[in-house]
């Protein structure tokens, strides 16, 4: 005799799952990884393992001693937040530093809002700007690359951001070497042509929308244009690809809408720009991004999606 | 890359595993026929017969009760063994007539019968028909005959047909989208008599005083567009339309969007734009009962699924066969819906009856849902829902019984075409929340 199963439609689902969204970011992230091992050795596979080491590990204890639920690690959306904290730090930090980073990233910014889908701010950042506001010197200090996975601890030198910053000429980048990552920074950040192929695949395949990168793009422009700074080299400089392909279209942090979308990618553009022109930092994304997330509630809540029916009914709560 | 028009908002791809024998057949007819009351949107009919009492194939045993209801017929010839309480197949609880064949009849039904269809396949087209036969004529055919929409919400074709001219009727579009994935019953029929098809349609306009008709066929039937063309007469102005594939294009607001580009306004009906949606299936039901005088008594079921290649058919079948009289093997559990993998509703028992709105059977061997995960915020329901509506944040509100939230928010608008819960990477069960939200605010 047949057992009948009762369910409501609908009676199927998409092949999609959330992990699978997880692994194709991982996949997707898979160049700049590879590139920042390349350039930085030993240290870059030591920060990274004990980044994302140190993410899983929080989350796992958290949900197992804290919060007494279901383990979530296997949604593997720590694993993400674990390679994207290592890619926006410098190859040269401390064990105990990254170790640190990955609490704070996992255990602050993520578990105690929730977990997953509950997180205002995008957890990486926040373990990044920890990290930097806390070891200013540690997290400022950047190894220059050293191809063929060598031991890049050696040599240190500043970032383009900061020799701008100090009044280099603008025109005195190769932008060549630049595009490649051949250039002081943080182990994701220098290889731009490696970050776009990652965020081009993941737009190919849907799972992330072009709108946020290429507002980001516009918001940066708008304000180069202003204070005569070369546009093209504001972009491939510093983490503004990295952050406008991997950090500001986090899901969770980012809003739901296209119009939403606009508007926080212009926003974050404009605050970076400013910031490298006129703050005290030579780079602002990291906070830029997380500034934005903190007005991603209330951009959803006046963003909302165009009805189908013309006939508009009151709207909002 | 076609450019064949669709509707602009939302919308999903489904696997469309339609791959169930496009011949149709007859199901033979079933020794016990049961007939509930309610199988249409409105009042549920009023028994006219008594238990007991013999009846014959065609006959009336049920009728209208109210504006909004229709009219009910025996499919075989017997008795009418208990007019009693049952649970239709989705759970619904109501009176249904319950009518027993008479061995002597039954021969003679299934032989009459086979010869009814048997003529409609090779038949010419009696092309003056709709022009022999007046609008009232038309108009009470269709309510004698006790016609539904037969695409599945099964409202009362005679009450939508029902138009004054201060209304404005402009177009009649007659859907043939069928975008329910699995489902055949449509494509089976256009291909099979697009003739009558053709004819029901230009019998519908002059019942509704539509001088001009679109038939709409989703790109992935491409067989049935064709035959549909072949069968056009130029003396009508009708068109078949060949629109791109997606998921709920089958959705009246959708459909008219996607042929007219107009769009109905939230709460408004069809008519406020000038425009009446009837299904390819009632078309021919139409035609049926204005040409042969056939009442509603049996229609294109198709039986698919996970079952074996040669059980995925379509059948003419009864209205008020049981379930388990089709053939098909089922799995060892299974969830068996009735109607399409989307919008369907699964069986509660497999006694329960086919009834005027079941489109299909369609036997999914994967029963169980995956665990539902945490909402990471992605979109997917947003970019799905062809509304314009937030699935997840209306779920919410039905989660934590935000009612006037919800309300504000639009959720009466939602048409549970399950393009939401579809699209869900996390599996969360979106629908069932905001059906619970819609349900409330009725209320």
């Amino acid at each position: 005799m047949t057992q009948l199963v009762f369910s409501p439609s609908p009676h199927v689902h998409t092949p999609r799952t959330t992990r699978g969204v997880m692994l194709n970011v991982l996949l997707a992230l898979l160049p700049a990884t590879a590139c920042a091992l390349w350039y930085f050795g030993l240290p870059a596979l030591e920060v990274l393992l004990l980044s994302v080491g140190t993410c899983v590990f929080t989350e796992w204890f958290v949900t197992k001693y804290m919060l007494g639920r279901p383990n979530t690690i296997g949604d593997f959306s720590a694993i993400v937040t674990g390679v994207l904290l290592a890619l926006c730090l410098p190859s040269s930090l401390p064990w105990w530093a990254t170790v640190a980073g990955g609490m704070v990233s996992i255990g602050i910014a993520k578990m105690a809002f929730g977990g997953l889908g509950c997180n205002i701010f995008n957890p990486a950042l926040v373990g990044r700007v920890f990290l930097l506001i806390s070891f200013p010197v540690a997290m400022t200090s950047w190894p220059l690359p050293d191809p063929g996975f060598g031991d890049a601890d050696g040599v240190t030198g500043p970032t383009v951001l900061e020799l701008l910053k100090h009044g280099a000429d603008s025109e005195s980048f190769l932008r060549g070497e630049m595009l490649v990552g051949y250039m002081g920074g943080s182990m994701g950040e220098v290889f731009s042509l490696g970050l776009l192929a990652g965020f081009l695949y993941l737009w190919v395949m849907r799972i992330v929308k072009i709108h946020i990168p290429l507002a980001m793009i516009l918001g940066l422009a708008v304000v180069d244009v202003f204070a005569g700074f070369p546009i093209g080299l504001d972009i491939i400089s510093g983490g503004f690809l990295l952050g406008a392909f991997f950090m500001a279209t986090d899901y969770v942090s980012s809003p739901m809408t296209a119009r939403g979308m606009w508007v926080y990618g212009i926003l974050i553009g404009i605050i970076t720009a400013v910031i490298r022109r006129w703050g005290a930092y030579p780079e602002g994304v990291s906070f830029a991004i997380l500034l934005m997330n903190g007005a991603t509630p209330l951009i959803n809540r006046y963003m909302r999606p165009r009805r189908f029916s013309p006939k508009r009914k009151e709207v909002g709560a | 890359m076609s450019n064949h028009k669709t509707f602009r908002k939302g919308g999903i791809h489904p696997v469309s595993n339609k791959n169930a024998s496009r011949i149709i057949e007859l199901l033979p007819l079933p020794m016990k026929a049961i007939l509930p009351l309610s199988q249409h949107i409105g009042t549920p009919a009023k028994a006219v017969v008594a238990k007991g009492q013999a009846v014959v194939r065609g006959q009336v045993v049920a009728e209208n009760a109210s504006f909004v209801s229709s009219g009910i017929h025996s499919p075989i010839t017997g008795t009418v063994t208990a007019i009693e309480p049952m649970v239709n197949p989705q759970g619904k609880p109501g009176m249904a007539i319950v009518i027993t064949a008479s061995h002597e009849q039954h021969e003679a039904d299934e032989i009459a019968r086979c010869e009814y269809w048997a003529k409609l396949v090779p038949g010419e087209s009696d092309r003056t028909l709709s022009e022999k036969t007046s609008q009232d004529e038309i108009r009470s055919a269709i309510a004698a005959a006790g016609i539904v929409g037969l695409g599945g919400a099964a409202f009362p074709t005679r009450v939508k047909l029902s138009l004054k001219p201060e209304q404005h009727p402009e177009i009649l579009i007659i859907n043939g989208c069928e975008c329910e994935p699995y489902l055949m019953c449509d494509d089976s029929l256009m291909c099979t008599y697009p003739g009558r098809v053709v004819e029901g349609v230009e019998l519908m306009m002059k019942a509704a005083g539509i001088d001009r008709a679109v038939i709409a066929v989703e790109d992935n039937k491409p067989e049935a567009a064709k035959a549909l063309v072949d069968a056009l007469d130029t003396a009508y102005d009708i068109k078949v339309e060949i629109l791109k594939t997606k998921y709920p294009q089958g959705g009246e607001k959708q459909l008219i969007e996607a042929v007219t580009g107009r769009r109905v306004g939230s709460g408004e009906l069809p008519i406020s734009v000038g425009v009446v949606v009837h299904n390819v299936a009632t078309a021919f039901a139409v035609w049926q009962a204005v040409a042969t005088s056939m009442p509603l008594i049996e229609r294109v079921v198709t039986v698919t699924g996970d079952i074996a290649t040669e059980q995925r058919r379509n059948y003419i079948a009864a209205i008020g066969t049981p379930l388990s009289e089709f053939p098909f093997t089922l799995p060892d559990e299974a969830r068996v819906v009735v109607g399409g993998p989307m919008m369907g509703k699964t069986a509660t028992r497999l006694d329960a009856p086919v009834t005027k709105g079941t489109s299909g059977i369609t036997v999914l061997g994967q029963t169980r849902r995956r665990p539902v995960q945490a909402c990471i915020r992605c979109g997917a329901c947003m970019d799905a829902c062809p509304m314009g509506l937030e699935p997840y944040l209306l779920s919410t509100y039905g989660r934590m019984q935000m009612w006037a939230e919800a309300r504000s928010a639009m959720v009466a608008d939602c048409l549970e075409c399950g393009a939401c819960s579809y699209s869900c990477p996390s599996s969360r069960p979106l629908l069932d929340y905001i059906r619970l939200a819609k349900q409330r605010i009725r209320k």
